[in-house]
């Protein structure tokens, strides 16, 4: 009973947040794109990537996009080398299954969650770059649930 | 600069090998059996094109197992004008419906008038005659008008036969293409190649354009593609992303998704005056827009309830109407070309096929049997649809027809291929 009360109020908080988001996001979106255009594509992934000796993939259930103990704890020892480095990249990606333009929108929610994670943990957005593939990009081609469970992941780079 | 990075082929026709080709898999139980007589020739005019013509109208009539053929060598007889026409040698092998026709010359260049009549066996009666003038060079094209003809007469649905598909391939990890071919998988060819995703290719009502995302700079954009001069160009919406476009009954706008830093919301994007009209306003996955025939509503996905499931927007009211119910994976709708129906993706304990619901019940049928199936099209006249699915670690393109349920494949050479686009009907 109290979950069926609690449910609502955290639909309406995260939607509070993601107001303030996007409000935020209007004014500067067009700067960011900018940004975001002159460090994407082929000669961005040819820069120098900061190396980290840490996992650099959190995963996640089918249709889900929250950090379970585990990503969290990965992400925070991420934060030294993000102190030190210039870009933070996020990119979001699904398994195959259901549709391809709805999992382009799931991907760039979990790299989402990972930025707010961050954000919250004291990173200054500016930094961070975050883009879906959706499931055009899978690490592994075969339909089975180990394949799926590897492709449903957002990839973490430092530069 | 960047752009420089990727190929651009524009339009290099590859007629040696198509990548698709229709297999059928089942044909109907009770298929209406059809002659396709060799039209006959006046005499001066090249033997050979009489049998062409009869064999092309009988290819595509074929081509989604909707008919079967009475084979040429077993006719016991060959007639090209009515006179010569009894129906006791058609009842006789089980024929429904024969056609004849006659190629007679117009002039010295090349131009041609050919004849054709279409008899119904059972009821003994002619039921279509008509005559086309055409070049030599073009028998295909004048046999496609003539398969449109006979196949609205019989079936009383609009002919497709000189519809196109545009399609994704991802011949290896790194190449991605957006190609257009006939329907069944001849004249393809290569609109763009990039070492980056493409996805979501629509055809413009006119045939003349087609919108798609593409993410060679890095992000997803929309791009548009003019299909005679090759001319691509982006639509600079705001956001993070833009995705899904689908054009207007009328052609004048995109509907669209944009995400404003992480919240994809529809958008009516106008083309001449590049205003962004927003549509939906919800932190939940809004995305995956498509028009009702009247244009008049907007269909699309939205997992605002926990789960993708389908809605509807009225563009100018704002009212919405959650479509689906049953199940927690209901995506990518579409709606029939009557209106009253649709179609869309429908996970069912893990298994992704495609599905159609009246507009009126709650009813879902599902309509394939494979467990990764996405991105059905339909036909301009409403009776096929194809789809995406996989076998193996390929791709391929799955196709059934809704009034006889047969089923056919397009089984893709090299790689995968995805995302079938169905153009409209030449006006």
């Amino acid at each position: 009973m109290r979950r069926l009360f609690m449910e609502p109020i955290g639909i309406f908080i995260l939607a509070m947040i993601c107001q303030v988001y996007s409000c935020a996001a209007n004014v500067s979106d067009s700067v960011e794109r900018m940004q975001y255009a002159s460090v994407a594509g082929e000669e961005y992934l040819q820069e120098e990537k900061l190396d980290t000796n840490l996992g650099d993939k959190v995963f996640f259930e089918f249709d889900k996009s929250s950090l379970d103990a585990e990503d969290k704890n990965l992400l925070e020892q991420y934060l030294p080398f993000i102190k030190k480095a210039k870009i933070v990249r996020l990119e979001g990606h699904c398994d195959e299954r259901g549709t391809r333009e709805y999992n382009l929108a799931l991907g760039e929610r979990r790299a989402l969650e990972v930025r707010d994670f961050l954000i919250v943990k004291g990173v200054s957005g500016k930094k961070i770059r975050v883009v879906s593939f959706g499931e055009e990009k899978p690490l592994k081609s075969a339909s089975n649930e180990n394949a799926w469970a590897e492709n449903r992941r957002v990839e973490i780079s430092l530069y | 600069m960047i752009k420089f990075f990727f190929l651009v082929v524009f339009l290099v026709s590859n007629n040696i090998f198509s990548i698709l080709e229709i297999e059928i898999l089942k044909g109907s139980d009770n298929l209406s059996k059809v002659a396709f007589v060799p039209f006959g020739v006046e005499d001066g005019i090249e033997e050979s094109y009489g049998g062409q013509i009869s064999k092309f109208i009988e290819g595509n009539m074929l081509l989604f197992g909707e008919f079967e053929n009475l084979d040429e060598s077993e006719m016991l007889s060959y007639p090209s004008s009515e006179s010569d026409f009894y129906y006791r040698d058609w009842k006789i092998q089980g024929v429904d419906y024969s056609l004849i026709g006659k190629v007679n010359s117009v002039n010295s260049l090349g131009n041609l008038n050919i004849s054709y009549s279409l008899f119904n066996i059972n009821r003994r009666i002619k039921i279509l005659e008509g005559e086309i003038i055409g070049s030599e060079n073009n028998l295909e094209g004048i046999s496609k008008i003539i398969s449109n003809r006979i196949y609205e007469q019989i079936t009383g649905l609009k002919g497709i036969f000189d519809t196109k598909l545009a399609y994704v391939v991802n011949s290896d990890p790194e190449t991605y293409q957006i190609c257009i071919s006939n329907i069944d998988g001849k004249n393809e060819q290569i609109l763009f190649t990039s070492k980056a995703p493409i996805m979501s290719p629509d055809w413009s009502p006119d045939r003349k354009k087609i919108a798609y995302v593409s993410f060679e700079n890095g992000l997803a954009e929309i791009f548009i593609q003019d299909l005679i001069s090759g001319q691509r160009d982006s639509i600079q919406a705001l956001g993070m992303t833009n995705s899904a476009p689908v054009w207007s009954p009328d052609g004048k706008s995109l509907a669209l998704v944009v995400s404003f830093s992480g919240n994809p919301d529809i958008f009516l994007y106008s083309l001449n005056n590049k205003k962004l009209t927003r549509l939906t306003n919800h932190y939940g996955i809004d995305t995956e827009p498509s028009w009702s025939p009247d244009s008049k509503k907007i269909i699309f996905t939205s997992d605002r309830t926990g789960s993708p499931q389908l809605y509807e927007i009225n563009t100018k009211s704002k009212r919405k109407k959650r479509l689906t119910r049953d199940g927690n994976y209901n995506a990518r709708g579409r709606y029939f070309p009557d209106g009253k129906s649709i179609f869309f993706v429908h996970g069912n304990d893990g298994n992704f096929q495609i599905a159609t619901k009246k507009l009126s019940s709650r009813y879902i049928e599902t309509l394939t049997s494979t467990s990764l199936d996405e991105s059905p099209a339909i036909s301009p006249n409403g009776n096929i649809i194809i789809y995406a699915t996989k076998d193996g670690t390929n791709g391929y393109l799955g196709g059934i027809t809704l009034d006889g349920k047969s089923r056919f494949s397009l089984p893709v050479k090299n790689g995968s291929v995805r995302e079938p686009a169905w153009s409209p009907l030449l006006n």
